[in-house]
């Protein structure tokens, strides 16, 4: 069947398919409609479901895990604030190995407020022990959600799934997207059987106090979780493949990266706009081919190593920033290449609070990365400092001078 | 590939618009993709509405600025829409009366075309708390005008949304937004051929 719809109503089609039996969640901007389409299928029987309205976020992910200690499928959605909120949270499901499925709508965090779209509340998650995929297609978001219930409840993983995709550009953006039948999905995704779960009859606990002795080696265990997860992440995309249809990568996905002497590198909507860049720059003369970040974590350092060391450039697009630091993408892009070639890194932050990036301006940047052009640091194209900034700035100066603030 | 920007008003509908004009998209077999400036969800304020439909997957993810067609549903955003970007093939359709429309875009260096969406929404009682919601009036005449999608896709989509006592209204008011759109400045034969042959 083939819709087209908001990728946030897709979500919610992940969802169904994959027979979620809980969902709780708290409404927030760009995210409510997931919620909203969950309900309505669960209001018209078309999903068995129970949905657990809460009062906030921190609740939302505290009933999560009380479901998904039950051994049962569980599902959230949020974005920004509400996954700021629930951060506490997102540390205790990952810490007692609990296999659940949440998604972030990437939005950017407030003050000034704004429900537009970059990647600084997703980032701000990222030690948290989920693993992350960012999506950048309606396609995607459907198939990723599924595929994540198999990684997540992998035994060799037993750790919650992220599955982010960006506010508007993909949430509230209506594109097609061909949903596969139940029983097809199912053919992929068997019924959660869960390693352990809360029973009256057997009571245990979880998560209590743990001594010196042994906290590094529940740590080290996560670690290992998290690094198991790149064969099963693979694996999976795979049999997506074989038995559902529709592939979109494993730890990243790689465009025009075969005969490319620079390279783009990218996550989430951007990266779909950053392939019609590559072909454009291919026009020009320059060879440049895109390696977009699926998983952010666990993080494909090999995959990235391997493709960008041999290459003359490669650019990173940031779309959040590390006060005190750069580009936290740019960064990570930089770790994973230490010691390994000698390809020169640049990185550019941009799009922040859905400032619209276009393929032109990731063009005219890359050439300027190709030709040496561009500083090998973070920089920041797309800001304008204008009259209104000056003027807020006037403002402040004016009223220190008057004795009103200092 | 044909990209189409939308200026409204609040309340005026113009998402439903654009969601209902990518699912006739779909249903004759182009990609599509459309995407309103999400913003302020207020009636009466200025709304910004993007459409793609192409022969291949849309990869892009951007707003739309130099568009093919340019649709203002208000003359009181008609200036802002004009300066939000243009092409030189860029194709105007205006809600405006006729007479209104000779005068105030024949002055204008594009193509252009009006339709009294208006009219069409009072006349047939398509009025929430005193603004005429003129989205399925404009699905007629969008259809007319970029030709990507023929009417009788848009009627299908009124059929599989519409509640049913609004059926006979809705297919009313996109067939006669269909039929009553009007020719004001006749483009130059270049650029009305690359707009709309691109929409082929």
């Amino acid at each position: 069947m083939r819709l087209v719809e908001t990728g946030n109503h897709v979500a919610a089609w992940g969802a169904r398919l994959a027979r979620v039996e809980v969902v709780s969640a708290y409404p927030i901007t760009p995210q409510t409609q997931v919620i909203e389409e969950i309900s309505r299928f669960i209001d018209e029987g078309e999903m068995d479901c129970e949905y657990i309205p809460v009062e906030s976020e921190h609740s939302a992910m505290a009933a999560m895990i009380a479901s998904a200690a039950m051994g049962v499928r569980s599902f959230s959605a949020t974005s920004a604030h509400g996954l700021a909120y629930m951060h506490e949270l997102l540390h205790w499901a990952a810490g007692i190995r609990l296999p659940m499925v949440m998604v972030n709508v990437n939005r950017a965090l407030g003050p000034g407020w704004n429900i537009w779209c970059d990647h600084q509340d997703t980032l701000a998650a990222r030690d948290t022990g989920w693993i992350q995929i960012h999506c950048a297609s309606h396609q995607e978001i459907l198939d990723s959600i599924i595929q994540a219930y198999r990684i997540s409840e992998d035994p060799k993983v037993n750790l919650p799934v992220m599955v982010c995709y960006d506010a508007i550009f993909l949430s509230h953006n209506y594109m097609q997207v061909e949903v596969p039948d139940q029983e097809t999905v199912d053919r992929f995704l068997p019924p959660f059987r869960s390693l352990w779960s809360l029973d009256l009859e057997h009571p245990l606990t979880h998560g209590s106090v743990i001594y010196p002795d042994d906290y590094e080696e529940v740590r080290y265990s996560m670690f290992q979780g998290l690094e198991n997860a790149r064969e099963v992440i693979k694996t999976a995309a795979e049999e997506y493949r074989e038995k559902v249809g529709g592939y979109h990568g494993d730890l990243v996905d790689a465009y025009r990266m075969e005969d490319a002497d620079h390279a783009l590198v990218a996550m989430g909507s951007v990266a779909s706009e950053a392939r019609v860049a590559v072909d454009m720059l291919r026009e020009r003369g320059y060879a440049f081919g895109l390696v977009r970040v699926r998983s952010y974590r666990p993080f494909p350092a090999e995959e990235l190593a391997a493709f960008l060391a041999p290459l003359r450039t490669a650019m990173v697009i940031d779309r959040s920033i590390s006060f005190g630091m750069e580009g936290p993408l740019f960064s990570e892009v930089k770790a994973a290449l230490y010691g390994r070639g000698g390809v020169s890194v640049y990185d550019i932050v941009t799009g922040l609070g859905g400032r619209d990036i276009t393929y032109e301006l990731i063009a005219e940047n890359a050439v300027a990365a190709a030709e040496g052009g561009l500083e090998p640091r973070t920089t920041w194209p797309s800001v304008r400092i204008n009259e209104h900034h000056l003027l807020s700035k006037r403002g402040v100066e004016g009223l220190r001078g008057k004795g009103g603030a200092s | 590939m044909v990209e189409i920007r939308f200026h409204s008003l609040g309340g005026q509908g113009a998402v439903t618009l654009i969601n209902m004009l990518a699912r006739a998209g779909d249903l004759v077999g182009r990609y599509v993709q459309a995407f309103p400036f999400f913003g302020a969800e207020r009636r009466g304020a200025p709304v910004k509405c993007f459409l793609r439909m192409d022969e291949k997957p849309i990869d892009l993810r951007s707003q739309i600025y130099r568009p093919d067609f340019l649709v203002v549903m208000s003359p009181a955003v008609l200036e802002a829409a004009v300066e939000e970007g243009t092409k030189e093939s860029t194709v105007l359709l205006v809600n405006m009366r006729e007479d209104e429309a000779r005068k105030k875009l024949a002055g204008l260096p594009f193509a252009s075309f009006a339709v009294d969406g208006t009219s069409i929404a009072i006349d047939l009682g398509m009025e929430v708390e005193g603004m005429p919601v003129t989205n399925i009036a404009f699905l007629g005449a969008v259809s007319y005008v970029t030709e990507l999608v023929p009417l009788e896709a848009v009627t299908e989509v009124i059929k599989e949304s519409s509640p049913p006592a609004r059926m006979e209204a809705n297919m009313e008011a996109a067939r006669r937004g269909f039929t009553s759109v009007v020719e004001i400045n006749k483009p130059e034969a270049a650029s009305r051929r690359s707009a709309r042959g691109a929409a082929r």
